[in-house]
């Protein structure tokens, strides 16, 4: 018991992580409203950015751009680009999701007047 | 020019994609010669490409010049060449059959076709993308595409297509994270690289966490049950002319993703906590294989009654590369292009019955009685391949598969694959006996089915056919796949 509190305690970014994660995926299932659905949906690939740019946090390192001519180069001091790089591409990805889906919202809510899924499954029935 | 085929077998369908919005912003009819064009020199490239991969063996092709670790790697290998050939081949005759069946309004639209453009793009990138993180990219291209090619016909298709989509984009949030587990851990996303990484670190926390949510999320979009949800309605108030595309590529091509990363990652025997990783992925096939079969025999849409046909093979096809030796392998493997072309021929037969004789039940087919021979001619060639009765491929790839699990001495997936089979008879038999309900009226003429219509149909049947003819060769070419087993 100690140990599982011991590490979480250390590890504050990976529970937010999880709490960000978990609070997403439950607005998507529970709420009826489809706009908040989408929100739902935006809070669980943010909760999958923040943990890629949680764990390529370094204390005290620089960009990665190599200052000195010198062959050694230490790795210590330059941030990780990689999963920054990731991070934009997902952050991209997320934006063109959320482009198309809120074009099918306005599809929806034009044809049937309505953003709650129950109504609209209703009628769709 | 012939090392850098991956490549341009990607910028064709992308490229032409991105132009077609100019290039026919003044002359719309322009639309089909161009869409349909690229996707002809796609197929070109890729029968050049496949007799590349033939005669020299897998190419690693590295993106722009950087080499692996550092850059992106591409691996052009059998299983690529011959998915490749396999997308383009069903994407140039789903277009040809979609002009014919089309609304009015999808014809010469640019945005349909820009839209069927980029699937493609995206389904080729995941079928040769090496690197984990590329395959999240490109899952993300087609499944966007996918979205809204589900939702044009607006209505009760853009509900459908938005619940697809919410459970789609969690798929690939799921895919991300473990993808980010994967790096944690291993601090590559190479899959070359992470194969000569993975087997000392089998059991930490972190990999086996990435592996859970890689599967998960892939899981989502290859509609493996039991996170199928989305598919049936997707594709059952999908525009006709897009199911054919979407039914036979973008599932498939989702578990090409997680074949090529169980191949190459999970070696055959591995066991985490005492459970054997690929025997329990095996189980899970043989659920959706069962479950799959069960659920298609009680619809009574003919859509999803063939929607379900194919969440079943997924099944099939998982239990097939998860035996862990190279004939289930092969079998799976093959299985998959076969079932690539037949859920073509289902969703084609399905699309034409709708649009020429406004049948979309069972019920709605009894009362049928001017059939067209040729829709009669495929959809009994389909029901064998479905079945898996020699000479079509469908057999072949579920022999293999039965044979891989008697090597194996795994008695449950081999029955499982024979008790789908049985199902599948079943639901055949169902919709047979109602095609042929009625007697035919003697002197009506039958209805005259548009010409690309009937070839395209008349190809595919062939196909199913041919690539029975010509299995043997094509499980010793995809057993040339490099890797684990």
């Amino acid at each position: 018991m100690v140990d599982v509190l011991q590490a979480l305690v250390q590890r504050p970014n990976f529970v937010v992580f999880v709490i960000l994660f978990l609070w997403g995926v439950y607005i998507m299932a529970a709420h009826p409203n489809l706009v908040k659905k989408l929100i739902g949906l935006y809070i669980v690939q943010t909760s999958a950015i923040f943990f890629l740019v949680a764990f390529s946090a370094k204390d005290g390192a620089t960009v990665p751009i190599i200052f000195t001519d010198s062959a050694t180069v230490d790795a210590a001091v330059y941030a990780n680009p990689l999963p920054h790089v990731l991070t934009v591409t997902a952050i991209v990805v997320q934006v063109a999701t959320l482009g198309v889906s809120l074009a099918l919202v306005s599809a929806i809510y034009r044809k049937f007047g309505s953003l709650d899924e129950d109504e609209v499954l209703e009628r769709v029935e | 020019m012939s090392s850098n085929l991956p490549i341009l077998l990607f910028f064709v369908p992308f490229v032409t994609a991105v132009a077609l919005p100019i290039l026919t912003a003044k002359r719309r009819s322009w639309c089909a010669p161009l869409a349909i064009g690229a996707v002809s020199l796609m197929i070109v490239l890729s029968i050049a490409n496949l007799r590349l991969v033939m005669s020299q063996g897998s190419i690693e092709y590295a993106l722009g010049g950087w080499a692996v670790p550092l850059g992106i790697a591409w691996l052009d290998d059998p299983l690529a060449a011959v998915m490749v050939l396999a997308v383009s081949a069903v994407s140039l005759l789903s277009l040809i059959y979609g002009r014919a069946v089309a609304a009015a309004r999808f014809d010469n639209s640019m945005p349909y076709y820009t839209l069927v453009l980029l699937l493609i793009a995206g389904l080729v990138g995941i079928v040769f993308a090496a690197d984990l993180f590329n395959v999240f990219v490109f899952l993300e291209v087609s499944a966007i595409s996918a979205y809204a090619l589900v939702g044009a016909a607006g209505g009760s298709a853009a509900v459908y297509a938005f619940r697809y989509l919410l459970l789609g984009s969690l798929g690939a949030t799921l895919y991300l994270l473990g993808v980010g587990h994967l790096y944690v851990a291993t601090g590559t996303l190479n899959m070359a690289d992470l194969a000569t990484r993975i087997p000392e670190l089998i059991t930490s926390t972190a990999i086996v966490a990435g592996f859970i949510y890689i599967f998960l999320g892939l899981s989502i979009k290859m509609a493996l049950i039991p996170l199928h949800g989305w598919l049936p309605d997707a594709y059952a108030s999908a525009p006709r002319a897009v199911t054919p595309l979407l039914a036979s590529t973008v599932t498939k091509v989702a578990l090409v993703a997680w074949v090529r990363i169980e191949y190459s990652l999970i070696a055959p025997g591995v066991e985490v906590g005492h459970v054997p990783v690929l025997v329990l992925l095996e189980e899970l096939g043989v659920i959706a294989a069962l479950v799959g079969g069960s659920l298609a025999l009680i619809q009574t849409d003919l859509k999803r009654m063939f929607a379900y046909g194919g969440i079943g093979h997924v099944g099939l096809i998982l239990i097939g590369v998860s035996l862990g030796n190279p004939t289930g392998f092969a079998g799976g493997v093959f299985y998959l292009v076969n079932d690539a072309v037949m859920q073509l021929s289902l969703f084609m037969i399905a699309g034409a019955v709708a649009h020429y004789y406004g049948a979309r039940t069972l019920d709605e087919l009894r009362s049928l009685r001017q059939r067209s021979p040729w829709l009669t001619g495929a959809l009994v060639v389909v029901a064998v391949g479905m079945v898996g009765l020699p000479p079509t491929g469908g057999f072949f790839g579920k022999w293999n598969i039965v044979l891989g699990a008697l090597e194996a001495e795994h008695y449950l997936a081999a029955f499982a694959v024979v008790a789908s089979t049985l199902l599948t008879l079943a639901y055949f038999v169902r919709i047979l006996t109602n095609w042929f309900h009625q007697p035919a009226m003697p002197d009506a003429a039958p209805v005259e089915l548009a010409r690309p219509v009937y070839v395209s149909l008349g190809i595919v049947s062939v196909a199913m056919i041919v690539l029975g003819l010509l299995s043997d060769s094509i499980f010793e070419f995809l057993l040339r796949t490099g890797g684990g087993i």
